[in-house]
């Protein structure tokens, strides 16, 4: 029987492996599905949500941004899907009001301080967007 | 009188215990932290090699796109060196073997008559490249121990800006290479443009096996791909240099402890000497003042 295996891996650890029925996300053109037997691709994906569909109920996880890869197995019959994601985390395991107090923590400093460096700029902005996709995400 | 050079040693005995105390925690420590750091290279292995097989997928087919985005210019009027060091001293050779071939690489560079600009990670790094009449123009430092993904970010941010706005040709690295716990490497590679990974170190059993679709396109992706593969390349070399470090470390005071053990045991035996030429010289003492009393009377 053809075979997906799934790996989202973060460069601190491997988040999640396994098999799986398919793999749904978004990339820069759009909403993709993977499924067993699926061509080799290689892509990005955009900063949201991915679905992985297994035998025991769906996964989701949010992906802040990252880069898939499918191609066919050593193992005849299996298919690889990796995900290879900077930040990446369980949607069950996205804690809210962190997330909510790291926004308007992010939020406030944006607009009380005049002459921010850009570095710090950019790096407020980073943790604004990303506590905004934890929240949209968890809040399904 | 005798008795004095005896509490000196005494005194000295002490020291070099307390001082053994010390290494030894720290070698303990150290040892500790190896496990730890070296786990984290092997959680960091599926990543890194992910990013390798994509950026090979995506060079070999589109190589027109790959060139451009891979080659090295023939002359290179500037380059980044990003050297990376610990924080921490009391490591044996292992910030001064990093130093060290970092400051002949930008010796040689500057005789090639290209300018470098010098970044460095690790507290260790600015006074030895000062000291060098160096100037270092950023030095990231407290988190060479437990290097996070953030940092790897926060340095590969720091040092894409002047590459992508052409200011440099090269990005260049100075780090410890961690190829198993009985041997560090200090190796120099090239960090940008991004080397296409050989195929020794990426696993090509995924794709590679026919066409591949892209979506975006080829030299869209490769173009966006450039700084998460330098985001990842620096993190691979911060968490090795971490636990290249802890190896040093443990193994220099591990031999700080054997050298305290043997100072300690050298130094008792002088002031085991000394006590008992003491002892020798009072029973002297004693017996030549009863001798003399026997032959006054």
């Amino acid at each position: 029987m053809a075979t997906l295996k799934v790996e989202i891996v973060t460069p601190e650890a491997a988040l999640w492996t396994g098999d799986a029925a398919g793999l749904m996300a978004r990339s820069s053109e759009g909403e993709f599905t993977i499924l067993p037997q699926h061509t080799a691709t290689v892509g990005d994906i955009v900063p949201g949500l991915v679905r992985v569909a297994t035998s025991s109920g769906e996964l989701a996880f949010c992906v802040h941004g990252g880069y898939f890869q499918v191609g066919a197995d050593e193992e005849p019959g299996v298919t690889r899907a990796t995900v290879l994601a900077g930040i990446a985390e369980r949607v069950s395991e996205i804690d809210v009001a962190r997330a909510q107090l790291a926004k308007e923590t992010a939020e406030a400093q944006l607009t009380s301080t005049a002459d921010l460096d850009e570095a710090t700029r950019a790096q407020l902005l980073g943790s604004l967007a990303r506590a905004e996709l934890r929240l949209r995400v968890a809040a399904r | 009188m005798a008795g004095g050079q005896e509490r000196i040693l005494r005194r000295r005995i002490k020291s070099v215990q307390a001082t053994r105390k010390i290494t030894k925690a720290m070698e303990l420590i150290a040892a500790s932290q190896i496990a730890r750091s070296q786990a984290r290279i092997a959680a960091n292995r599926p990543y890194r090699q992910g990013m390798q097989r994509i950026i090979r997928e995506a060079a070999s087919a589109d190589p027109a796109a790959a060139r451009k985005m891979l080659t090295t210019p023939d002359k290179v009027d500037a380059a980044i060196v990003l050297v990376i060091v610990g924080d921490r001293g009391l490591s044996g050779p292992y910030n001064s073997s990093a130093l060290r071939a970092g400051d002949r690489l930008v010796h040689m560079l500057q005789h090639q008559g290209t300018s470098v600009r010098l970044f460095t990670v690790g507290k260790k790094a600015p006074a030895f490249f000062r000291f060098r009449g160096l100037e270092v123009e950023q030095s990231f430092t407290g988190f060479a121990d437990r290097p996070t993904f953030a940092d790897a970010r926060r340095v590969a941010s720091t040092l894409a800006a002047p590459f992508v706005a052409g200011e440099v040709q090269q990005v260049l690295l100075v780090s410890t290479r961690f190829v198993s716990a009985g041997s560090q490497v200090v190796e120099s590679e090239q960090l940008l443009p991004l080397v296409m990974p050989s195929d020794m170190e990426v696993d090509t059993s995924v794709g590679l096996k026919g066409y591949t679709e892209f979506e975006p396109e080829v030299e869209q992706l490769l173009s966006e791909l450039a700084p998460r593969a330098l985001e990842s390349e620096i993190f691979s070399a911060l968490l090795e240099g971490a636990a290249s470090f802890h190896t040093s470390q443990q193994r220099a005071m591990a031999a700080a402890t054997d050298n305290a053990d043997e100072l300690g045991q050298t130094l008792s035996r002088i002031m085991n000497r000394a006590r008992q030429d003491s002892i020798t010289t009072e029973i002297m003492e004693i017996v030549g003042g009863a001798e003399a009393l026997r032959s006054g009377k």
